[in-house]
C-alpha cells in the first residue's frame, strides 16, 4: 500500500522541503508582535563565509528553498551577495521584508530574477491599523516598496498580513491592495512567539472573528496564500487547501542569525532547539541527527484531542500556539474552533508561561512577559497601544 | 508509522512482477499526488 | 486497450521530458518534484516512476522510457495515468522538434 504525502511527511524527510533563515536579528522596526523579538544585531552573527557554507549544504541536501526574513534581512550589508550565492546553487529564494531597501534599482534586479520571490510584510490595509502594530511610517514604507515593484515590471510578489483582531474587517481591502500592485495576497495566523506573547491578549483574532476569516477563505481564498497557517480553522467544515499539517522538524525548521536550529520560527525557544550549525555536523547533522527532531517525527499522540471528530482535519493545530499559552502539546490548540482550548487555558497558573527568548528587542522596548491568560476583553475594540 | 489504509489498494513498491489479480489493475492505484505548498506551517 | 483509454490525453507516443522550472528530489519512498513557477510540490509514489520520469528526456517516446525502466505491459496504465497527471500539472511537457 502506498502511504500518504502526509503520512510521509509526518515521519521527517531527509531533508527540508524548504526552511526559514532569519539572517540576522537587526531591524529598522519594532513591531510589537515581532515573532523573533528582532532589533538589535546579535554579534555571534554568521559571518558571509559561514552563510555560504550553509547554503552549500542546502544545495548538498537539495532544499527548494529558504525564506529568507530576520529581523530585516536586507540590513545585511551582504544580502544581496548571499541572494546571488544562493541561486547560483541552485537555492531557490524567497525573502520577506518590511520594504525599507526596495528601491527601483532592487526592485529592477528582482523583476530580472526567476528563482527570487520577494514578501512585503504590512498588518493593516490602512496606515491607521498597520502603524499600530509596525510603526509610524511604515505603510508608507511598505507601499512604496510595492510600487517600485510593480513599475519594475515584477510579477506576483507577496504581500504577506499577520491576521490580528483589528485587520480581519479589513481582508477585502487586502486583497484589493494586491490586485492594485498585481501581487499575491498572503495571510498568516498571529502566534503568541516573541514579542506577540505581550500582545496575544490583545491582537489574537475572537472566536466570531476565527470563523469570519475561515469563510472568507473558503468563499474568497483560491489564490490567496496562507502559509498552511490556518489548518487549526478546518474543524468549521472541510479543511483548507493545502497541507494541514504542522511541519516543524519534520519538513521544514528555522536557522537563526547565529546558527542555532529551531523546530519552527514561531518556536523560538531552547525546549525546541535542535543544535547549532556551527557544531561539527554543520546543518545537515542538526537535521538528520538531533534528538528533538527524532522526537517530533516519532508518532505524536492526540492526546486530550484523539476523540474529537474535527482531529483528522485541525491535527490539534499550532505547537508553538500551545507551548506559549502554556498548554498540554497533547491537547487542543488555544484557539481551537470547538473551544476545548477554554478549560485548559482556565487553568494556567498566571504567571507561569513559557517566557520567549532570546530577545533582542531594542532598549526601551518592553520586556517579554510570560502570557497572562483568563483576562478575556469583553470587545473587540480594545486596542494595544504602542509602547 | 504503517501508512494509514487507504482505499486505493494497489501495486507495492518498486520491483513488483507478479502479479497481483486482475482486481488490482483495475482499481486505480494514484502514483502520483500533489499539492499547492506556499512555505507549509513553520516557515514564513 | 481501454484502460490505455482512460489515460487518454496523454500521448505514450510523443517525446517528453521534465519541465525546465521543476527541480527533482529522490526520496526513500520515490521522489519530490518541485515546481518554481507553480509552486507546486508533487511526490512520486514509487521509485520506478521516478526512473520513468528521470529517462523521459533521453527516450524517444514516453512508452520507451516506461519499459526502459521496467514497467510491465500491465503497468502501463497506471503509469500512463500518473505521467498524465504531471502533465497536467505543467510538471513534465512534450519536447518541441529541434
Amino acid at each position: 500500500m502506498t502511504a500518504t504525502l502526509l503520512d510521509e511527511f509526518e515521519l521527517g524527510l531527509d531533508a527540508p522541503i524548504c526552511l526559514t533563515w532569519e539572517l540576522t536579528y537587526a531591524c529598522n522596526l519594532a513591531c510589537t508582535h515581532c515573532l523573533s523579538s528582532s532589533g538589535r544585531r546579535d554579534p555571534r552573527e554568521l559571518t558571509t563565509e559561514e552563510c555560504k557554507s550553509l547554503i552549500d549544504e542546502f544545495e548538498r541536501m537539495q532544499i527548494f528553498y529558504v525564506n529568507i526574513g530576520g529581523g530585516e534581512p536586507t540590513v545585511r550589508s551582504d544580502f544581496w551577495e548571499l541572494v546571488d550565492y544562493a541561486t547560483a546553487h541552485h537555492v531557490g529564494v524567497k525573502f520577506s521584508t518590511n520594504g525599507v531597501k526596495i528601491t527601483p534599482e532592487i526592485a529592477t534586479r528582482l523583476a530580472a530574477s526567476d528563482y527570487v520571490d520577494v514578501q512585503i510584510s504590512i498588518d493593516g490595509a490602512t496606515a491607521e491599523v498597520n502603524d499600530a502594530v509596525r510603526g509610524p511610517g511604515s505603510f508608507a514604507t511598505a507601499i512604496r516598496a510595492m510600487e517600485h515593484l510593480a513599475a519594475a515590471g515584477m510579477k506576483n510578489f507577496k504581500i504577506s498580513v499577520v491576521m490580528t483582531r483589528h485587520n480581519i474587517g479589513q481582508l477585502d481591502a487586502f486583497k484589493a491592495i494586491a490586485d492594485r500592485y498585481d501581487a499575491q495576497l498572503r495571510i498568516t495566523r498571529l502566534r503568541p512567539a516573541g514579542r506577540g506573547a505581550s500582545v496575544w491578549n490583545e491582537l489574537h483574532p475572537l472566536p466570531e472573528q476565527q470563523r469570519a476569516l475561515y469563510d472568507w477563505l473558503v468563499g474568497n481564498g483560491e489564490k490567496v496564500l496562507t502559509g498552511d497557517s490556518f489548518f487549526h480553522l478546518g474543524a468549521y467544515g472541510d479543511a483548507l487547501p493545502g497541507l494541514n499539517l504542522c511541519g516543524a522538524g519534520r519538513v521544514v525548521c528555522l536557522v537563526d542569525p547565529v546558527g542555532d536550529v529551531y523546530a519552527c520560527p514561531f518556536a523560538i525557544h531552547e525546549q525546541f532547539l535542535a543544535g547549532n550549525i556551527r557544531g561539527s555536523g554543520g546543518f545537515t547533522t542538526v537535521w538528520r541527527d538531533s534528538e528533538l527532531f527524532a522526537e517530533l517525527r516519532s508518532p505524536q499522540t492526540g492526546g486530550a484531542c484523539t476523540k474529537c471528530s474535527s482531529y483528522d482535519v485541525c491535527r490539534g493545530g499550532c505547537m508553538a500556539a500551545k507551548f506559549f499559552t502554556g498548554l498540554p502539546l497533547d491537547g487542543p490548540d488555544p484557539e481551537c474552533v470547538k473551544g476545548h482550548g477554554e478549560p485548559f487555558l482556565a487553568s494556567v497558573a498566571a504567571g507561569s508561561t513559557p517566557v520567549p527568548s532570546p530577545d533582542h528587542s531594542r532598549t526601551g522596548r518592553s520586556n517579554l512577559v510570560p502570557i497572562t491568560i483568563g483576562r478575556r476583553p469583553d470587545r473587540a475594540c480594545d486596542t494595544s497601544p504602542l509602547a | 508509522m504503517t501508512p494509514t489504509a487507504t482505499d486505493a489498494v494497489g501495486t507495492q513498491a518498486v520491483g513488483t512482477q507478479a502479479h497481483e489479480t486482475v482486481e488490482d489493475v483495475i482499481v486505480e492505484d494514484v502514483l502520483v499526488e500533489d499539492v499547492s505548498i506556499d512555505g507549509m506551517c513553520g516557515v514564513y | 486497450m481501454s484502460p490505455e483509454r482512460e489515460a487518454s490525453g496523454f500521448d505514450l507516443d510523443g517525446a517528453w521530458e521534465i519541465h525546465p522550472s521543476v527541480a527533482v528530489r529522490p526520496e526513500r519512498f520515490g521522489a519530490l518534484l518541485y515546481h518554481f513557477g507553480t509552486r507546486r510540490l508533487s511526490f512520486l509514489k514509487t521509485p520506478m516512476l521516478l526512473d520513468a520520469v528521470q529517462r523521459l528526456s533521453s527516450s524517444a517516446t514516453a512508452r520507451a522510457a516506461l519499459s526502459d525502466s521496467g514497467v510491465t505491459p500491465a503497468e502501463t496504465p497506471t503509469y500512463q495515468r500518473a505521467l498524465a497527471g504531471l502533465a497536467a500539472t505543467d510538471m513534465i511537457r512534450e519536447r518541441t522538434a529541434s
